[in-house]
């Protein structure tokens, strides 16, 4: 009986993990982040810079 | 209300954002950082309480005429989202410069604030500039501000009369002519007006203490840092110092305290568990959670030194003068010279660095740096390096030094394979950069640098690792009937019949064990896996000292765990440093190439250079150490030909299409 609880208690404990994991990375994708936790891997957030096709730099061919 | 931040490049535009904003948007002391807008609230305290006030940071610009991208995003933003005030950040020790965007900016219609930025350099220097008669020739407030000063900033002052001026009228101090778009003598006689205009203001308002010492100490210094030829070596040792403290000196020292506790952490939930839990459970949370995740965080200390000492380096301006040196063997293979930006970028996270590809205006080139941006080695694939220098090559810094060393190769040899297949040899940019001058570090700076990747890497630990390092757990855990495997037939499991088809293709790598295939094929979720992986396969909870561990399969140390010669070792390392990258990164390059062809050949292409640098290191290296090839060289030497055949035959059709177009042009 000791037993059964126990490993209730410890699936229990792994499941809030990985469900709290999981939670997390959708957070952050829904904030934009395209690589999870990188602080400087997100979208753009107001649409400028974000896939602009007007690349403009000097060239000389 | 909105205000956005507007200045001329590498003026601390994101810098005043971040204290502004709270925030911990990426700075760097060289121009070109910021290339898209962020937004964010102003702090309560700098706001008066007030919660409706956004500031947006726009990339740097040195006009109203666009002339790259970053310079349009600012322009459009100014002239079509029509912010309430603009604060125009001016570089106090770059007056005249930075008063040419000022002028333009005037000329909206929008009340303008000059935020006197790096005014404390200007001290320094014994410049002086009379803000009062700034402001009267302006004819907007000028407010002096330090951005990366805590106390006295000047940011309480620069907000409020932000409140205050909104609505209000100003009257531009200098009106151009409106000029032909088309006819450039107009264009640049308007311009000239505008710079006299300018040279007037400031001959009136500033005091310029020359000191040619000075000046001369930053030439004879960028002489040798930034030498074509003496800027190489020097780079290497100072990678090889940067790599010695974090690594072998106060790194490892950091990192045995703080394994030890997880080393605790780990001994005290195993006493809580007992012997009564099952034993799938048990060894998840064990060897999956703790142990996995573990043996990745347990790298922090190491990657928290590396990150401050990276930090250090930039904000010194060592760094562009390291784009300086690298820039010049970029363009000779046809890259942008503006694709050192994303590559440096790329040293953090190779998301953000191939996003910085967008820059770049040919199609060519900036494709071709987003597939080569993920060769530098990320923040993510430190751990890995950091592991197999410590475990095979007795911590020596020369194994990170030449990581990057390698990367930089690559990229270079990279760009040479698709220059050819495209044809497109012909095509050069000329990107002018200006470098900053040397300054003493900022240790704030550098420390918010070192925990916000430090916090990435947790909550990288904490997320994906966690997860992979579960999901690989239960596949080792059993079998396809789903029956739990016994110990010693491992074998059997999920895991190593997924992985071993992979690990046959391996062999000739020198790696051909089914575990070291399933750690990286798992390295594609994310690098780090890579350790967390082999951690979780070779049961081992710790990689850091594992002097009082007892380790599987009666090996001693880690090595022998693994079952690698320090040749293959290397081999290994090679492979998942060079290979395709993590799927986010893969997505960044997609959205940037915007075309399925590069995309797909991008992805082969990168495989094919994994694979043929792991061969080379593995089979050579091996020759060199033992006077033989190792193992299965033929079949892998045979793939390794197949492959360069194919990149070969599209080199020679890229020749021949480069052949019709020079014809077609004579």
């Amino acid at each position: 009986m000791g037993n059964i609880i126990g490993n209730i208690i410890v699936a229990v404990i792994l499941v809030a993990i990985v469900v709290a994991a999981v939670a997390k990375i959708i957070v952050e994708k829904k904030k934009g982040a395209k690589c999870i936790g990188c602080p400087y891997g997100k979208g753009s957030e107001g649409g400028y810079g974000c896939c602009c096709s007007l690349h403009n730099d000097t060239e000389v061919n | 209300m909105k205000i956005a931040l507007a200045g001329n490049p590498n003026s601390g535009k994101t810098t005043l954002f971040n204290a502004i904003t709270g925030r911990i948007e990426r700075v760097g002391n060289w121009p070109g950082v910021t290339i898209e807008k962020k937004e964010g609230p102003v702090k309560k305290n700098l706001a008066g309480g007030k919660t409706n006030i956004v500031v947006v940071d726009l990339p740097g610009t040195y006009s109203m005429s666009p002339f790259t991208q970053e310079e349009d995003i600012t322009r459009s933003f100014i002239k079509y989202e029509k912010p309430d005030v603009i604060i125009n950040i001016v570089d106090a020790t770059n007056l005249s410069r930075s008063l040419f965007f000022t002028t333009q900016l005037l000329e909206l219609g929008i009340p303008v604030i000059v935020a006197l930025n790096k005014s404390d350099l200007n001290r320094k220097k014994g410049t002086v500039i009379n803000v009062q008669a700034l402001s009267e020739r302006l004819k907007c407030p000028v407010i002096e501000t330090i951005a990366t000063s805590g106390r006295n900033n000047g940011l309480k002052e620069l907000i409020s009369t932000a409140l205050k001026i909104r609505g209000t009228k100003q009257e531009a101090p200098f009106v151009g002519k409106v000029a032909n778009s088309n006819d450039k003598s107009e264009i640049e006689a308007v311009d000239r007006q505008r710079f006299e205009f300018v040279k007037s203001v400031v001959s009136e308002v500033e005091i310029k203490k020359h000191d040619d010492n000075r000046l001369s100490r930053q030439d004879a210094a960028d002489r040798i840092i930034a030498h074509r030829w003496l800027g190489i070596p020097i780079f290497a040792v100072v990678m090889w110092g940067v790599f010695s403290i974090s690594q072998a000196y106060l790194g490892p020292f950091l990192a045995d305290i703080f394994v030890g506790w997880i080393d605790a952490f780990h001994a005290w939930v195993e006493g809580i568990l007992g012997e009564g839990v099952s034993p799938v459970l048990r060894s998840i949370l064990l060897d999956g959670i703790i142990g996995g995740v573990g043996a990745v965080v347990g790298f922090l200390p190491l990657i928290m030194v590396l990150f401050f000492l990276l930090a250090l380096l930039e904000d010194c301006g060592y760094m562009a003068r390291v784009a300086v040196v690298m820039d010049r063997f970029l363009k000779k293979v046809g890259l942008s010279g503006k694709s050192i930006i994303p590559i440096i970028i790329g040293t953090g996270c190779a998301v953000p660095g191939v996003m910085a590809t967008r820059t770049i205006k040919n199609d060519r080139q900036r494709r071709t740096t987003a597939m080569l941006t993920p060769f530098m080695p990320c923040g993510a694939k430190l751990p890995v390096i950091a592991l197999f220098s410590g475990v095979f090559f007795n911590d020596s810094p020369w194994v990170g030094t030449l990581m990057y060393f390698v990367a930089v190769a690559l990229i270079i040899a990279g760009a040479l394979i698709i220059v050819r297949i495209t044809g497109e040899r012909n095509a050069k940019t000329y990107f002018i950069m200006e470098l900053p001058e040397y300054r003493f570090p900022s240790l704030k700076r550098a420390a918010i640098s070192m925990l916000s990747r430090g916090k990435a890497f947790i909550i990288r630990a904490g997320t994906i690792i966690l997860l992979c390092n579960v999901v690989v757990n239960l596949m080792q855990s059993f079998d396809w009937s789903l029956h739990v495997v016994e110990e010693g037939a491992e074998n059997t499991s999920i895991l190593a019949s997924i992985a071993s088809p992979f690990a046959v293709l391996l062999i000739p790598l020198g790696f051909g064990a089914w575990q070291l295939a399933a750690a990286a094929i798992t390295g594609f979720i994310a690098k780090e896996n890579v350790v967390g992986t082999l951690a979780v396969v070779y049961s081992i909870t710790n990689f850091i000292d594992t002097e009082e561990f007892e380790l599987v399969g009666g090996a001693t140390n880690v090595a022998g765990v693994m079952g690698l010669t320090s040749v293959a070792a290397l081999a290994y390392l090679m492979f998942n440093l060079f290979t395709t990258p993590c799927f986010a990164a893969i997505g960044a390059m997609r959205a940037e190439m915007e075309n399925k062809k590069w995309f797909w050949g991008g992805i082969a292409f990168q495989l094919c250079i994994g694979y043929t640098v792991a061969f080379i290191t593995y089979q050579f290296g091996t020759l060199f150490t033992t006077g033989a090839f190792g193992t299965a060289f033929l079949p892998g030497l045979a793939v390794v030909i197949i492959m360069m055949s194919v990149i070969a035959y599209f080199a020679g059709k890229g020749e021949q299409k480069a052949a019709v177009k020079a014809t077609l042009r004579a």
